[in-house]
């Protein structure tokens, strides 16, 4: 496995709650696996995680079990045996799901967590990963993995702004790479008195993608467990949250692959 | 007009040396100086003293305190120590000494100390009361920079708030202050403050409130150590009548420590079509395992529409639990106000934001009197 082929990961985060990074999460992976590619969503907001929550899974195996197998015997580890299948709308893709019990999450080991990652990179094209809003030695080791990191921001009032300025800053200082963070800016036309150029002033550069405000469709998706883009309501905000994932693949939307291949049920053979 | 000092010093070095800060101090005036307390009490009355400075570390001169405070009724009592204990400042206090500084002390802290609790005394002990979520957004530190605004004037006593939410602290934003020093730092020094000194590392709000503000930088929250963050809030109880602390999201160290080195814990979430319910189920399991934690955990809610009774029934049913207080949705009012570093209470006091922040405080001002005696 020594030249082994690793995915893409894609890491979501913020410095500050309720902006919409599991949303974002759940829609990327979505619309990657829509065109085709083998898609992992994991989600690293270990305590309070909405993954399930918002695609309405509900996971028989967890991050925790996984990392149990994988310190008890790394050699007959398989990362896949510890996914939950999302599969609606013939989109099928793989969530690692947070642990079910809060004292799981907070005795999980990063390394371990890391290796489990880097397991996931070999068997999928994407790995898109949810994160808490913090720096916590599990998010910067996603980080570290990350191919992209989406930082996710939004406009509202100035103390938001001041934690995306400090945690800005402070990613550029721990010297990642610039270009592999990715600002991006969500609800974009909310309630608020702020100018968006101001903002770009304050953090030193222009957030690479916007997002517009739709409170109503983020909701009906979240009632749902539809994601926006398996949706067949067309609005801005899905429209958007495809176009930001063709930025990422460098492949635009009429180009992409629409049919889901057969891939997935050959992962878990 | 100086202030009149009889040093009581059990130690003839130390009495030497305080004895030439104290002539060196302005406003300060050397009347008497002893190495036996029954000297000092003895004979102290002679020189009409405003000030009596106490070693509680000679012989039993604790145990004389009251004594000191009995008879030098028209002058205020200091005690003077190598270090601050939490057990000291009960002492004091119940003795009815007005302050504690730590010894050798400099001119400046002795007006500071002067100064500092002139105001308020020594407290006893403040309540403390920790606001924590499951996740970020949940509104807390707008509802504890007005709770801490209105217990302050409701009371008239000393308020502070603690910004523990160590990477993303925004209370400095809310309360429009541009603090000198941090948790960050007063955690660094707390082995070598007494409640004169840490008093510094707040900054003022307004009248009676002061706030210890978060870190400037993320980064700076790992160097925060958790025993002398909870020494941080033990010497805290000693200069306020309330604190408040801003807790960082989930269940981490920090949050932890405070929880457990608090009276009450508010458990704090924002209605916002969310799960935020069963995450604050699944909290409150955890706190489950405190066997009091139905007294010590209390839950509230934030941006409730509507914010009635009826409502409030609704998320207790859905909760399983009390909801102490809700907390109404006016965003506008909420957001512009802490742009433009203010309080939303101060903005607009009769809204129905300020009559529900300051309905919690009458609950805590209520629930205090009983504890206390008060009426």
């Amino acid at each position: 496995m020594a030249d082994a082929r690793r995915g893409i990961v894609i890491t979501v985060f913020s410095t500050a709650s309720a902006v919409g990074k599991t949303l974002i999460s759940i829609n990327m992976a979505a619309e990657l696996a829509k065109q085709g590619y083998r898609v992992c969503l994991v989600d690293m907001d270990l305590q309070f995680g909405d993954v399930c929550n918002y695609l309405q899974l509900q996971p028989q195996r967890t991050l925790t079990d996984a990392v149990t197998a994988l310190e008890t015997d790394k050699n007959s580890f398989a990362v896949q045996d510890f996914l939950t299948t999302y599969d609606r709308y013939d989109v099928p893709f793989g969530v690692m799901a947070a642990p079910l019990r809060l004292e799981e999450a907070y005795n999980i080991q990063t390394a371990s967590v890391k290796e489990v990652l880097l397991q996931l990179q070999l068997r999928f094209d994407f790995v898109v990963i949810d994160t808490a809003s913090m720096f916590s030695d599990i998010n910067l080791t996603a980080m570290e993995l990350s191919t992209i990191v989406t930082f996710l921001g939004i406009v509202d009032f100035i103390p938001t702004i001041k934690n995306m300025k400090s945690g800005h800053d402070s990613i550029r200082e721990m010297g990642f790479d610039v270009n592999k963070i990715r600002m991006v800016l969500n609800r974009s036309n909310s309630k608020t008195r702020i100018d968006l150029q101001d903002v770009e002033q304050l953090l030193g550069s222009e957030f690479y993608h916007i997002l517009p405000n739709d409170f109503g469709a983020a909701q009906r998706s979240i009632q749902t467990g539809c994601p926006l883009v398996l949706d067949s309501k067309a609005t801005p905000l899905k429209t958007e949250m495809r176009n930001l994932v063709a930025r990422y693949t460098n492949r635009p939307l009429e180009k992409a692959k629409e049919d889901s291949v057969s891939w997935f049920k050959k992962i878990f053979q | 007009m100086a202030y009149r000092v009889i040093l009581v010093e059990g130690n003839q070095q130390m009495l030497e040396r305080l004895s030439g800060v104290i002539r060196s101090a302005r406003e300060f005036e050397l009347a008497a100086r002893y190495q036996r307390a029954g000297d000092a009490l003895g004979q102290g009355s002679v020189f009409k003293p405003d000030i009596v400075l106490v070693d509680i570390d000679s012989n039993d001169n604790v145990s004389l305190l009251e004594d000191f405070v009995a008879t030098f009724s028209a002058a205020s009592v200091f005690c003077l120590s190598d270090k601050w204990t939490p057990s000291d400042s009960e002492v004091i206090a119940k003795a009815g000494a007005r302050g504690f500084l730590i010894k050798p002390f400099t001119a400046d802290e002795l007006q500071e100390a002067v100064a500092t609790f002139a105001k308020t005394g020594i407290s006893a002990g403040a309540e403390v009361f920790s606001f924590f979520s499951s996740k970020g957004k949940s509104g807390k530190t707008t509802l504890i920079s007005n709770l801490g605004f209105s217990l302050a004037q409701k009371t008239g006593q000393q308020v502070g708030i603690i910004d523990a939410d160590v990477q993303f602290g925004d209370m400095a934003v809310f309360l429009n202050v541009a603090p000198k020093t941090t948790i960050l730092e007063a955690a660094r020094d707390i082995n070598f403050l007494s409640p004169v000194t840490l008093n510094g590392y707040f900054a003022p709000v307004d009248d009676n409130l002061r706030v210890l503000c978060g870190t400037s930088r993320p980064e700076y929250a790992e160097q925060i150590g958790i025993k002398n963050f909870t020494e941080i809030i033990a010497m805290a109880r000693s200069m306020f009548r309330y604190i408040l602390i801003d807790l960082p999201q989930g269940f981490n160290p920090i949050s932890i420590a405070a929880a457990e080195a608090s009276d009450v814990t508010y458990h704090t979430a924002m209605i916002n079509g969310g799960f935020e319910i069963q995450h604050m189920q699944r909290a409150l399991e955890i706190f489950k395992a405190w066997p009091d934690y139905e007294n010590r955990v209390k839950t509230i809610f934030t941006r409730v529409s509507p914010c009635d009774k009826e409502e409030r029934h609704k998320l207790s049913q859905a909760l399983g639990y009390p909801v102490a207080a809700i907390i109404p949705n006016e965003y506008m009012l909420v957001s512009a106000a802490a742009n433009n570093g203010q309080m939303a209470m101060r903005v607009e006091p009769d809204s129905m934001f300020a009559q529900t922040v300051n309905r919690l405080a009458d609950d805590i001002i209520g629930k205090t009197h009983i504890r206390w005696g008060n009426p």
